[in-house]
């Protein structure tokens, strides 16, 4: 397989916006990453975009914006891994030599998606949706059990809220750049117990765009080409086999497939960018990325580390909490926070003198399989 | 209300105990399926045995949930019960007066309606405190 870099990144602004389509926020994230990089729409050989809902041919309708045609486009749904499966999509088609230079893109219109202002809907023959499974009531559940079996409070659940929250004031481009405190995130409304409001990740509009190449080409278009060093995509098992669900079985063997493709550790990972829909959620995180020990989330957490400034960084860019999150285009959009730290161009919240970051993205819910059914990981490094 | 119909078939069954889960079995390796497997997904034995599961399990976990979620109005409660057989049901929880959740705690199944919808009373099952 060849080595392939990311030479271009780009993302669209980040929020609700109604009056736009998806294929304006897509192209502007695409002209973003052309723009980075400096190369001409001409360049691209091959396309993948994910797209959540309401999709039919989003990478055509988004890369016609920018002149971008005729050329090998392929559209992917994977819920909140699509944008990691897209990313996946188009390394995969460089490192096998398929191509030479290619175009990851997700983007999401939620305001105008037929899901606007509700909860993700259940599939049709969906029998635990129809029996009231929702998103914020599994990690309501999850988050009960954090507190029986892994001492977490509800204050620790705040506090991951309050360090994204901050992390986003220092981002451009965040949806929300505004400071929380613990109270004030546990005196917002209650959604599903003990997960209030502020400990949920906001409806968004946006997308994101990454440009792969092989090494060999990247270097006509960059002193600066960031490698994409590890990549793992892979589904959940059945959920009869997840005996704790504070515990993400296809995280976990993403994360080693990711690490031994790497040839690497967990402590040699200098900044993480990951799926924290939830507040609780990123505490379990760290575990399946071994980023601390089983069982010692709470104490990572605790001990600042995951603060910008800290030991490891975790979502610098503010998160889904408060960068937002357009499901699809999350996945691509973590890469490109982690390509920014690696050259150094994060601004107010640069990882000190990162030279290896990770971007994770874990979604969907299928009665019967483990929850957070598809797991997708990147390692990154300069 | 006369026109009562099951959230689904060959999930449950009402009985003078008051109702059970129905789930399946494989006669090779033994694994307890609910809802019922085709086939077991553990050794891709083709032979399975219903089996009516046990009424009574033990509280995994539990949520109030305050938003409307597709027929349930807010406030109401879902949780995950363990039963004997090793199968982990996600059920709507009925709320007792003086029987507080907490995990690990008793619970028994109930069947009774779910929503009613035209002239249509969906029944399916709940879990109750002990």
């Amino acid at each position: 397989m060849r080595e392939v870099a990311v030479i271009g990144v780009g993302q669209s602004v980040f929020g609700k916006f109604p009056d736009r389509s998806a294929a304006s926020l897509g192209g502007e994230a695409v002209a973003a990453a052309l723009n980075d990089c400096g190369i001409l729409p001409k360049d691209i050989q091959v396309a993948y975009a994910a797209r959540s809902y309401d999709a039919n041919c989003t990478a055509q309708a988004v890369l016609k914006e920018v002149g971008i045609r005729a050329l090998e486009m392929i559209n992917v749904e994977n819920a909140c891994a699509g944008g990691a499966t897209a990313f996946r999509g188009v390394w995969k088609e460089i490192a096998s030599g398929h191509y030479d230079i290619g175009i990851a893109i997700g983007v999401e219109s939620m305001t105008t998606s037929p899901i606007a202002g509700k909860l993700i809907p259940p599939e049709k023959d969906d029998l635990e949706g129809y029996l009231g499974m929702n998103m914020p009531g599994m990690f309501g559940m999850v988050a009960r059990r954090q507190m029986e079996e892994h001492g977490a409070t509800v204050e620790d659940f705040a506090m991951v809220s309050v360090k994204n929250h901050h992390h986003g004031c220092l981002n451009p481009q965040a949806q929300y750049k505004k400071e929380f405190t613990v109270e004030e995130i546990l005196n917002s409304r209650m959604i599903c117990d003990p997960i209030t409001l502020l400990m949920c990740c906001p409806n968004t509009d946006g997308a994101a765009a990454a440009i792969l190449c092989s090494m060999d080409v990247a270097r006509k278009y960059t002193a600066n080409p960031i490698r994409v060093v590890g990549s793992a995509l892979f589904t959940g098992d059945y959920k009869y086999l997840q005996e704790d669900i504070c515990v993400s079985p296809v995280g976990i063997r993403a994360a080693k497939a990711a690490y031994e493709m790497a040839g690497l550790e967990p402590k040699d990972i200098d900044l993480v960018e990951m799926h924290d829909a939830f507040a609780n959620e990123e505490i379990l995180r760290y575990e399946d990325l071994m980023l601390c020990e089983p069982g010692e989330g709470v104490q990572l957490l605790r001990s600042g580390a995951t603060k910008i400034g800290g030991r490891i960084p975790v979502n610098p860019s503010g998160g889904l909490l408060a960068l937002g999150h357009p499901l699809s285009a999350s996945g691509v959009r973590t890469v490109c926070e982690v390509v920014l730290h690696l050259r150094g161009q994060a601004g107010a919240r640069q990882t000190p003198n990162a030279k290896v970051g990770l971007a994770h993205m874990l979604g969907g819910l299928v009665t019967g399989l483990e929850h957070g059914v598809t797991a997708g990981i990147h390692i990154l490094a300069r | 209300m006369a026109n009562r119909v099951p959230i689904r078939e060959g999930v449950f069954r009402e009985d003078a105990g008051g109702g059970t889960l129905i789930g399946n079995k494989c006669a090779s390796c033994g694994q307890v399926y609910f809802t019922k497997a085709n086939f077991c997904f553990s050794c891709f034995g083709k032979s399975m045995e219903e089996v009516a599961l046990s009424r009574r399990g033990k509280l995994y976990s539990y949520t109030c949930c305050r938003m409307t979620v597709s027929h349930f109005k807010p406030p109401f409660f879902v949780g995950l019960v363990d039963l004997p057989e090793g199968v982990r049901v996600f059920a709507p929880l009925i709320v007792v007066e003086d029987k507080p959740f907490r995990v690990g705690m008793d619970m028994e199944v109930v069947i009774e309606e779910l929503w009613q919808e035209n002239d249509k009373q969906v029944i399916g099952y709940k879990y109750k405190p002990v």
